[in-house]
């Protein structure tokens, strides 16, 4: 049971802050007031304490190795099944990493944007919804997580408000709700041809099992990985990601881009690598098909990022491009390619994390939203600036950074693997791609540092404390796992030897 | 003598329904204990028959020797029972609370009650004639009730609805009339009432008086091409859009297909043969099409009845499919849309009759006045949209579960159907609570000052139908096990 806990706790709390907001509400009539001082660091303190909490409590569920537990039935043989492996380990980690550093982050953050007992409340919800999404020990338990995640991490685009957030709050229910439904037809099928929806290493199948029905199962999993690709923004089903993460607080696009769309990979991994098997879609169409959508995202993102001069949106469009980057590592499927594509997805958690939260700097000191604004911003935020610069040169990947090794490993892995013409198109477009970010984010550290001839220069003061520690320890992770990745690096080829 | 109960519940309603207008009740007050007293005591005697099953038939009359009026209450029946049982005084208890405005209030709840003992009628029914003659009652009871407002919207609306339902009925008896003349016996029997080995040279004839049969008893179920009367009687009160068009007539309609396909004409006749490739055609058309209306339509009853004529078509896409799966799937789904969408009905007739609004559009910032009614309207839209944890999940998973077993090409077409139609579900139910709550930042409130969240009378059933969603939906199994044991019999 204790299993449960890390999961029901965030939850737990998070709803006591929302009926608290909605007694609030229904006292006040709906006269927004913002909260006293006071009683905001409480609610700071309460959800900070709650994270930490659940951060630590899930790291300890995640070390004990093969630590299982059925929740209940929604039907006999349908389980609401939870146990943890490797897989759940390095997944709960890192989004706990950041979860509590943007946690922090947000404190102060927050402050102009309204409604942060509503914000922190979704904030721990989702925490404890996503960590339920790890520890998710079948499809269906997978599934359920999945959809609540959705719905939970709605209110995030919602939050100020406007008419705009609205709208693509709605593309992002729509889209996300078409992918999860594509996954479910998937669900539905397997169901009926799969021996079991149960997680296993390797996967489940056995050359009995589909017998006859390959065909109808190769679909099944095309659509399902369409549907939890729209999740990780894999084209056709990408265009809510660079609409919806913007319009959030910062804090909260930062967790989107950098931890939600993960979940994306997360369910694609389950269903390739611990259902299906490797060796079952490997040489199919739907390798190939799936190795064509994700290259096509990873040029198209990083293309439309080159060209978008809002500062949040090119970063948006940048997590299309770079979650690809795993889609392909995953897809190429050999070991290689699946220990580049798990690095790629820690390292781009932290990254992203740390880019947007950059970015909710300049918004919250200087109200600069566009990039071409951004002259000389260097001058008065040298830390942060050089937090970004070591931040996109990961994205890049660019030695001694942690991007470059995850790179390397993505690249080795297609160039190994027996895919035709792929194993070189991949690489290539891999490194297009990577002089395209160059492109759209050092042209932001050139111009923040070396302000063009006759701008004029604001000074905006320092950024507050709680806003750059975190910052700097996500670019310190950037680097420092980029010189000392050999821990993570075995730990990630155990749980891939276990797989092929 | 337990089977005396049987006409007890069916008439007690309906007789004392008829004293309603007549009673010397002074105070509105006492008329409103004498309604839900009848109500309850006929929903208690009618639980008290399920808890004991009794086995044995009662005859009420009789035309002739042959033909007669008789009931016996058996698996599906008892299913259809308990969905009226306990719904009925609940949608009762919401009704007083929305009438309180309206003319001819005993009248009303005359034709209302009466309705109730019809319904149980046709339940109860033990032979395809006594169930044809509710059946016919049922749309002659529930006509005062869509004209009620006396408008020439609902008048026209209730003209519509007649030439519907008597026309559908219309096809339904030359079903009734083959099966008192083929049939072995007019008694409704698990897997069909017809020698299929003696009469093997009218087998092409037979067939094609099911699928006129199943089509005149689908008008009610509002199946396409005969859907368009449902919408347009959303002009009732909402109580009768709520009780009738969205759980008792449509799902009468449905319960009579069920009764058609597997207990009369048998699953053996049809399945396989071009009726049931045509019905099927037609129902999964129906899925989507009911769908894209309720996204095109801004009249907010209008936009949820034909969010019901989509999914009545789920239950029929699981009788149409003739398996005991099949079966199970649909009647999974009649009892949880049943809840489903009478919650989502009472919520839009809340908010109707607080705000006096009636389009989608209207609706922004009503979240904020109104934030229970909306909280349920959105926790209904999520089970209607099947988020797992919701009643609406389960039903969809034995449809699916269902047809993938069946597996047939047209099956997995259905399944596809049944997901898109999940995702429109999405898109109609959730714009609204998005707007509802998010109107956009220079929102004027000013102008809804005065809405308010409704009494206890409204929230009660609210809250019941919530809890229940979500029970049904986290613990399936008990009904699952019940629907496969009814299922299994036909077998």
């Amino acid at each position: 049971m204790l299993i449960l806990l890390p999961i029901l706790l965030p939850i737990v709390m998070g709803s006591i802050l929302l009926v608290a907001s909605f007694v609030e509400h229904l006292k006040k009539n709906n006269d927004y007031q913002a909260e006293s001082d006071q009683e905001l660091s409480k609610i700071h303190l309460f959800s900070v304490a709650g994270l930490v909490v659940s951060a630590a409590l899930a790291i300890y569920v995640g070390l004990q190795k093969g630590m299982s537990c059925t929740l209940f039935y929604l039907l006999e043989d349908l389980p609401i099944y939870f146990a943890v492996d490797s897989l759940s380990l390095l997944f709960v980690t890192f989004i706990s990493i950041v979860f509590v550093l943007v946690g922090i982050y947000s404190c102060v953050y927050m402050k102009h944007e309204h409604e942060e007992k509503r914000f922190f409340g979704f904030y721990l919800i989702v925490y404890g919804v996503l960590v339920g999404l790890d520890f998710a020990g079948n499809l269906v338990t997978l599934y359920l997580f999945y959809e609540f995640m959705t719905l939970t991490s709605m209110p995030f685009v919602l939050h100020n408000g406007s008419h705009e957030s609205t709208m693509a709050s709605l593309k992002y229910l729509f889209y996300s709700m078409c992918g999860a439904y594509l996954g479910l037809f998937g669900i539905f099928v397997l169901y009926q041809y799969a021996p079991s929806l149960t997680f296993t290493a390797g996967g489940v199948m056995s050359v009995l099992s589909y017998n006859g029905n390959t065909a109808i199962m190769l679909v099944a999993i095309m659509c399902m990985l369409i549907g939890f690709g729209a999740k990780a923004g894999m084209f056709p089903l990408h265009a809510w990601l660079p609409s919806a993460h913007p319009v959030a607080p910062s804090p909260a696009s930062a967790v989107l881009s950098s931890i939600i769309v993960k979940c994306g990979v997360l369910a694609i991994i389950r269903v390739v690598f611990y259902i299906a098997g490797p060796s079952f879609i490997a040489g199919t169409w739907v390798q190939y098909a799936w190795m064509t959508l994700s290259l096509l995202t990873v040029f198209m993102g990083s293309l439309l990022a080159f060209r978008e001069p809002i500062f949040k949106k090119r970063l948006a469009y940048s997590s299309v491009s770079q979650v690809s980057y795993v889609l392909f590592g995953l897809a190429v499927l050999t070991t290689t390619g699946f220990e580049g594509a798990l690095l790629h997805t820690v390292f781009h958690a932290f990254i992203k994390c740390a880019l947007f939260l950059t970015a909710g700097i300049f918004i919250f000191k200087c109200h600069i939203t566009r990039v071409s604004d951004l002259q000389g911003i260097g001058k008065s935020m040298p830390i942060t600036l050089w937090c970004f610069t070591f931040a996109s040169l990961g994205l890049i990947g660019i030695p001694p950074t942690s991007g470059f090794i995850s790179k390397w490993y993505l690249a080795l892995g297609a160039l190994q693997s027996d895919i035709g013409a792929f194993r070189y198109v991949g690489p290539a477009i891999l490194l297009v791609s990577a002089l395209l970010t160059a492109g759209y984010l050092l042209e932001i550290v050139v111009n923040g540092f070396f302000p063009k001839e006759g701008t004029e220069i604001k000074s905006y003061g320092k950024e507050p404390k709680a806003m750059w520690i975190p910052l700097m320890v996500l670019a310190g992770l950037t680097l420092g796992l980029g010189v000392l990745p050999n821990g993570l690096i075995e730990f990630i080829s155990t749980i891939a030897s276990s797989l092929f | 003598m337990s089977e005396m109960i049987m006409p007890i519940v069916v008439l007690l309603p309906i007789v004392f329904g008829l004293t309603i207008p007549f009673v010397p009740l002074k105070s509105k007050k006492a008329k409103m204990f004498y309604v839900e007293g009848i109500v309850l005591v006929t929903s208690i005697l009618a639980i008290l028959m399920l808890l004991n099953q009794p086995t044995a038939e009662f005859t009420l009359f009789r035309f002739t020797d042959y033909l007669n009026v008789s009931f016996r209450l058996d698996g599906v029946g008892s299913v259809f029972v308990g969905i009226c049982a306990l719904l009925w005084p609940l949608a009762t208890l919401y009704a007083f609370e929305y009438m309180e405005h309206e003319e001819h209030q005993p009248t009303f709840f005359m034709f209302y009650t009466i309705t109730f003992g019809v319904s149980l009628g046709i339940a109860l029914s033990q032979d395809i004639l006594s169930m044809y003659v509710f059946y016919e009652l049922l749309t002659m009871v529930t006509l005062p009730l869509i004209i009620h407002s006396l408008s020439r919207e609902a008048i026209h609306a209730t003209r519509k609805y007649l030439y519907y339902s008597l026309g559908g009925a219309a096809f339904a008896f030359i079903g009734v009339i083959f099966i008192l003349v083929y049939g072995d016996t007019a008694n409704f029997t698990a897997g069909g009432v017809l020698d299929l080995v003696a009469l093997a040279d009218k087998k092409e004839l037979l067939t094609l008086v099911f699928f006129l049969c199943f089509c005149g008893f689908s008008v009610k179920t509002a199946m396409f091409p005969f859907c368009e009367w449902l919408p347009t009687a959303g002009v009732a009160p909402t109580p009768v859009t709520a009780l009738l068009h969205a759980v008792a007539v449509v799902k009468a309609g449905a319960f009579a297909c069920i009764r058609v396909t597997y207990y009369c004409f048998g699953p053996e006749l049809v399945k396989g043969t071009w009726a049931q490739t045509v019905l099927m055609c037609l129902i999964i058309f129906t899925i989507v099409y009911g769908c894209s209306r309720a996204i095109k339509e801004t009249h907010i009853k209008r936009r949820l009845a034909w969010s019901t004529v989509s999914n009545l078509s789920y239950i029929l896409f699981g009788v149409i499919l003739m398996t005991p799966l099949g079966l199970v799937g649909a009647l999974c789904h009649m009892c949880f849309h049943a809840v489903m969408k009478i919650t989502s009905f009472f919520c839009a007739g809340a908010i109707m009759h607080k705000s006096h609004t009636n389009y989608v559009h209207e609706l922004d910032g009503m979240g904020r006045k109104m934030p229970f009614t909306f909280i349920v309207y959105t926790i209904s839209g999520l089970a209607l949209m099947g988020v797992p944890g919701m009643c609406g999940f389960m039903s969809k998973w034995a449809l699916a579960d269902a047809a993938l077993t069946d597996g047939s090409p047209l099956a997995i077409a259905g399944v596809v159907a049944l997901l898109i139609s999940a995702l429109l579900t999405a898109i109609y139910m959730m714009t609204v609570t998005v707007r509802a709550f998010f109107p956009g930042k220079d929102f004027d409130y000013s102008k809804l000052d005065g809405v308010k969240d409704p009494t206890w009378m409204m929230l009660l059933p609210f809250g019941l139908f919530v809890i229940a969603m979500i029970v049904f939906g986290v613990n399936a199994q008990p009904f699952v096990d019940f629907f496969t044991n009814i299922a299994m019999a036909l077998m």
